[in-house]
């Protein structure tokens, strides 16, 4: 790895440093045609990667996302009102995105970037799971350093409410992101943009990542004719990837041989993780939707519905690994990896690291398939859901002393040809959530084909999660509660009854006013598709 | 003494037992320090004890050569944790026996019914973690957050009090009359410190250091919280090793624990012969 | 931590004569550096803490700590804490922790420290051996026995030697058996200190007088129970106080091998501060667990060094 990137970087070196060099000689505007010559970007392009098939997909002209604020960060070095470098605290795991050049001959991001505006990028590792705790760390007691924080975009409401991130309104207007694109934009346009960047009606961050959770099962053993005879000798229809969550148990508990070191499912059971199932069951179970709160607030949990999500929950772990309740996603993929579970319900890039020739450490490359995930059928048909859990999304720290310089950094990254060329770098863990994303070529070829289109249909079934002020507080109660009925502590009943009854007392301190509105802003994005059955 | 022939049977017998257990998890750590990925079985592969495949990859990869694509990126090596680990707990050490000594000395011999000891007990006792909010705000405030230096003040403090204790057991305990007969013949107490009484405590000096060292080394809670990035020490830089490919990256977390037991194993090594003496606490006094 | 009760008037008492004036002197400036760190560390947290324990303030109010009285509750936080049953629970399991593991690894520090005290062939070797525990960091440590606890893990497969079928419990998945499993962890690690101390201590005890028991005749349980163990006595205190103290902040291994999981089931009380500072993040409520712990620290630790310079003058 060392070698291929000091081979490609060196080779973007000797191509490109002319016009690194020009372009930060270049004064206030960008000039297409000096541009072009010097790097051989596509016709009417100011800038964007070059050295690969296909760059120009990636490449942009001045009127674009992209190009604006390139020349916004250049203006404002110009004027003197940019630093010297923009610090951009990310989670591990994510960094390689952005310093690993990809495709070979490309340049990486950060190098694209700090050639052409003349800022440096100067990126922070943060422990994946550390993220919101070093942001509170650095807000609450005026740390400073960062420009850029990224976390879970569920704690945009929280963050927000510590005054700690910019309201990126005026940006926004002034350089025109244009996220709500109908072909290059996120998916469901306005509804998207409000939901992903969005905190009562403002921009306080720019969407990074999108981990819509998607269903993984093996291709091998589904398509195995012995498996297929034995499951329908057995329960009388063909196996296939489950359409109802009755048949996703079912095939998991067929699946699952402990002895042979196959479980049915691994998705995942752990404190912070296991409720992403929960929900999917819980949602499901009214149609359109089961809500969290009714629009006054009251929470609709402690109820037939929840009762019902919940001991179907608990009995699933009866088809996972005895492990389950302590694994986080790093074991789940682990495990995945070693062809140790049927199914799987994972962060969209599953197929991208474990159906990948150049991870020889995992086992079911070439074997990975994908499907929406199961549902229920009701009068009018069926409602399967997904959720969105975790996703990065990027703000902007008050303590920045340039927040528009690090607010058109974002604008770059997050904007469709930049994002979609730096999703598809299987370096890290941002993962596609435009339209435009979902089209590339290149994005397809490391997230597959097969894979790429049941992300989109599975973004198309997705809830949000808990976004408003409080979000990890709700969250942890559930969580909590969860997990006591998982060990077998308390009845599915009573973890309802708990949760209902410490939701009420985090609502009471975030004040009910604040939190009925952002209610209702979640409920706009939540998706009212019903399948017919 | 002569024993029995029965009961040397059972002497080697036990021990053996004992230390066939407590290896176990020592081992798991250097076998796994050897394992490629498919060996590490964490999360429902076969189990293997001991490396079929034996290899240096884990060691090569903290170290920032990856000989293979599986791993996604590393961004920083190790080489920085384990000096920023060395400086802070060194450093911390040295605060911590300075400032203990001094004040185990002085109360030993001047001071009666002054307060410090109780409330170094008090410090002790004191779950870090209930005053991490007002520390990490005292310390952004002096600049200090992310900087060995300021983590090595926190290492200080919080060790002080164990090295104060221990100090000042072994002062109490030794005979005043030699002192004593020092400054009958002039010399001063400073000098009477540094000539006769420090050579004196090498023992206790050299047990007490060590385990203020152990301590310090051995922090993960107080690191996590004080450090971002330049200065992040072992323990926090080993929880960020994992990836999308593999999950957590037990082998190198292995390696990397190897690595880190060699200063407490090397110091342990140097002070072996005072190791037993020096931990007596003075607490055998005729 | 108690920087309040470091009273300097004890020092500056005025001497009688010449040499006890300098020697206050000599006195006052050697526990100035450890009197200083300690009033640094204590000072502003405690101050800090008292006043914000008495606020709603929470970090996600976005204002600065320093105008936290714009949320004044009064002592809101202390009568909540008083019925905050995951605090108490997180408070008895640490004792339970306590309880467990500090007995158990005196007696195995006992018992090898008797194995020890004399000398045998090998003994240089096993008893260096024996110390590695104590040389590697908790962090790793913790990762470890997180593998050797899976149910596919070495501790299952060491067991299923000794069972006709194999072992497949699920340790840390299940509440009580992961306790167990980090008191394994805090025992593996730890008895190696608690065996260093008390055989220090017991090497110390002089042989004459075991001599002289033995020309009388006394067997030697007799010899250990009557000489050996009371002259310990000291070195045993120390060595339990030690562990102790150190056991009621358990958080590295524990906290990497469970997170406090499942649920609650290993939360011990620095877990539990731990999340409340960063997931709940109502650090007005963090600051009154924190202060009403180093209360009740205060008076504990106090009674203790009375009753220990009472039992040193009695001597």
């Amino acid at each position: 790895m060392v070698l291929k990137s000091a081979f490609s970087r060196r080779k973007f070196l000797s191509t490109t440093t002319a016009a690194g060099v020009l372009a930060i000689g270049t004064p206030l505007y960008l000039r297409p045609d000096r541009a072009r010559a010097a790097d051989g970007l596509a016709e009417g392009m100011v800038g964007g990667p070059t050295g690969f098939d296909g760059a120009e997909r990636y490449q942009y002209g001045p009127d674009t996302p992209e190009g604006r604020a390139v020349e916004g960060a250049r203006s404002l070095k110009a004027s003197g009102k940019a630093p010297e470098r923009i610090v951009l605290g990310l989670s591990d795991g994510s960094i390689g995105q952005i310093t690993q050049p990809f495709p070979a001959g490309a340049p990486s991001i950060k190098d694209l970037w700090e050639q052409e505006t003349g800022i440096k990028l100067d990126i922070i590792g943060v422990p994946s799971g550390q993220e919101f705790t070093k942001v509170m760390q650095d807000i609450s007691t005026s740390g400073g350093a960062f420009d850029v924080y990224a976390v879970e975009w569920n704690r945009l409401g929280d963050l927000a409410e510590t005054g700690g991130i910019v309201n990126l309104d005026e940006y926004v207007a002034t350089h025109r992101p244009e996220w709500d694109d109908v072909d290059r934009g996120y998916v469901g346009g306005a509804k998207g943009v409000s939901l992903l960047n969005n905190y009562r009606g403002s921009t306080y961050g720019v969407s990074l990542d999108g981990d819509f959770q998607t269903w993984n099962h093996r291709t091998d053993l589904f398509s195995d004719p012995k498996e297929q005879k034995a499951f329908a000798d057995k329960h009388g229809y063909a196996l296939a990837p489950p359409k109802t969550w009755k048949e996703h148990d079912e095939i998991a508990a067929f699946f699952h041989r402990p002895d042979d070191g196959l479980f049915g499912s691994t998705d995942l059971r752990n404190q912070g993780w296991g409720y992403t199932n929960w929900y999917q069951r819980y949602v499901s179970m009214a149609s359109p939707n089961q809500f969290l709160f009714a629009d006054d607030g009251t929470s609709l949990i402690n109820s037939d519905q929840g009762v019902a999500a919940t001991e179907e929950y608990v009995k699933s772990l009866a088809h996972h690994s005895p492990d389950a309740i302590s694994w986080g996603w790093p074991e789940q993929y682990g495990n995945f990896a070693s062809g140790g579970a049927a199914m799987t319900c994972a962060f969209s890039n599953l197929p991208k690291f474990l159906d990948n020739a150049a991870n020889e450490g995992s086992k079911v490359t070439g074997k990975i398939g994908s499907h929406i995930p199961p549902g229920r059928v009701h009068d009018d048909g069926m409602v399967s859901r997904s959720v969105l859990w975790l996703n990065l999304s990027a703000s902007v720290s008050s303590q920045s002393a340039h927040p528009e310089t690090a607010y058109l950094l974002l604008q770059w990254l997050g904007s469709s040809r930049i994002y979609s060329w730096m999703t598809a770098n299987p370096g890290g863990y941002f993962d596609p959530f435009q339209l435009s994303n979902f089209a590339d070529p290149l994005v397809r070829e490391t997230y597959h084909d097969y894979h790429m289109d049941v992300v989109r249909e599975t973004v198309r079934r997705t809830v949000p999660t808990i976004n408003y002020p409080g979000a990890t507080a709700f969250h942890n109660a559930l969580d909590e509660n969860l997990v006591g009925a998982l060990t077998g502590s308390m009845t599915s009943e009573q973890a309802m009854q708990n949760t209902e009854r410490s939701w009420k007392r985090i609502a009471r301190r975030v004040g009910e006013e604040k939190l009925i509105e952002a209610i209702t802003a979640n409920k706009a994005a939540w998706p009212d598709l019903v399948d017919p059955v | 003494m002569r024993r029995s022939l029965p009961f040397e049977f059972l002497r080697y017998a036990m021990i053996l037992l004992i230390i066939a257990i407590s290896l176990v998890p020592t081992l798991w750590m250097l076998s796994m320090a050897f394992k490629p990925i498919a060996e590490w079985s964490a999360s429902g592969a076969a189990l293997t004890w001991w490396p079929e495949n034996p290899t240096l990859d884990n060691f090569r990869f903290i170290f920032g050569q990856s000989s293979s694509e599986l791993i996604v990126s590393l961004e920083r090596t190790a080489a920085r944790p384990i000096v920023a680990s060395l400086l802070a707990a060194i450093v911390g050490t040295l605060i911590a026996m300075t400032a203990g000594t001094a004040a185990a000395y002085g109360l030993s011999r001047f001071g009666k019914g002054n307060n410090l000891p109780l409330a170094l007990i008090q410090l002790r006792l004191f779950p870090p973690m209930a005053v991490m909010i007002p520390l990490m705000i005292m310390w952004s405030f002096l600049g200090l957050i992310d900087n060995w230096f300021g983590l090595a003040v926190v290492y200080g403090i919080v060790t002080l009090p164990f090295a104060f204790w221990l100090m000042k057991t072994f002062f109490d305990d030794m005979p005043r009359e030699i002192e004593d007969a020092a400054l009958v013949e002039g010399c001063t107490r400073l000098r009477v410190f540094a000539v006769i009484t420090l050579p004196m405590m090498r023992p206790a000096l050299a047990s007490s250091a060590l385990f203020v060292f152990i301590m310090n080394w051995s922090d993960y809670l107080i690191a996590l919280l004080l450090t971002t990035r330049d200065w992040v020490t072992i323990p926090v830089y080993m929880t960020s090793l994992s990836s999308s490919m593999t999950g957590q990256l037990y082998g190198a977390k292995a390696a990397l624990g190897l690595i880190a037991a060699i200063p407490p194993v090397i110091l342990g090594i140097a002070i072996q012969k005072h190791l037993v003496r020096g931990l007596t606490f003075g607490a055998l006094k005729e | 931590m108690n920087g309040v009760s470091v009273k300097e008037a004890d020092i500056a008492v005025l001497p009688q004569d010449n040499a006890g004036s300098e020697e206050k002197r000599l006195g006052f400036w050697l526990t100035l550096p450890a009197q200083c760190l300690v009033l640094f560390i204590a000072v502003f947290p405690i101050l800090m803490q008292l006043y914000i324990s008495m606020t709603d303030w929470s970090p996600l109010d976005g204002i600065p700590w320093y105008r936290a009285y714009e949320l004044w509750i009064g002592f809101i936080n202390y009568t909540d804490l008083a019925s905050d049953s995951r605090f108490w629970a997180a408070m008895w399991r640490t004792f339970l922790v306590m309880i467990v593991c500090v007995p158990i690894q005196f007696l195995l520090g006992l018992g090898l420290a008797v194995l020890f005290v004399d000398e045998f062939p090998g003994k240089r070797w096993f008893y260096s051996t024996l110390l590695i525990p104590m040389m590697v960091v908790p962090a790793v440590a913790g990762y470890m026995f997180f593998l050797l606890f899976q149910s596919g893990g070495p501790v299952n497969d060491l067991l299923s030697l000794f069972s006709a079928s194999p072992v497949k419990i699920a340790w840390l998945s299940d509440p009580s058996l992961a306790l167990v499993a980090v008191m394994a962890a805090d025992i593996w690690q730890w008895t190696p200190l608690m065996f260093l101390i008390l055989l220090a201590g017991m090497i110390s005890v002089p042989q004459d007088q075991q001599m002289a028991a033995v020309l009388l005749g006394a067997s030697w349980g007799r010899r250990f129970f009557t000489i050996v163990l009371p002259r310990m006595k000291t070195i045993i205190i120390i060595a339990l106080a030690i562990r102790t103290i150190e056991i009621f902040k358990i958080f590295d291994t524990l906290y990497i091998m469970t997170g406090g999981g499942p649920g609650v089931a290993t939360e011990t009380i620095s877990v539990y501060i731990y999340k409340v500072t960063q997931q709940d993040l109502i650090w007005g409520y963090v600051a009154a667990i924190a202060l009403a712990i180093l209360i009740v620290l205060s008076v504990i630790s106090a009674i203790a060094i009375s009753r220990m310079s009472k039992g040193a003058n009695a001597r």
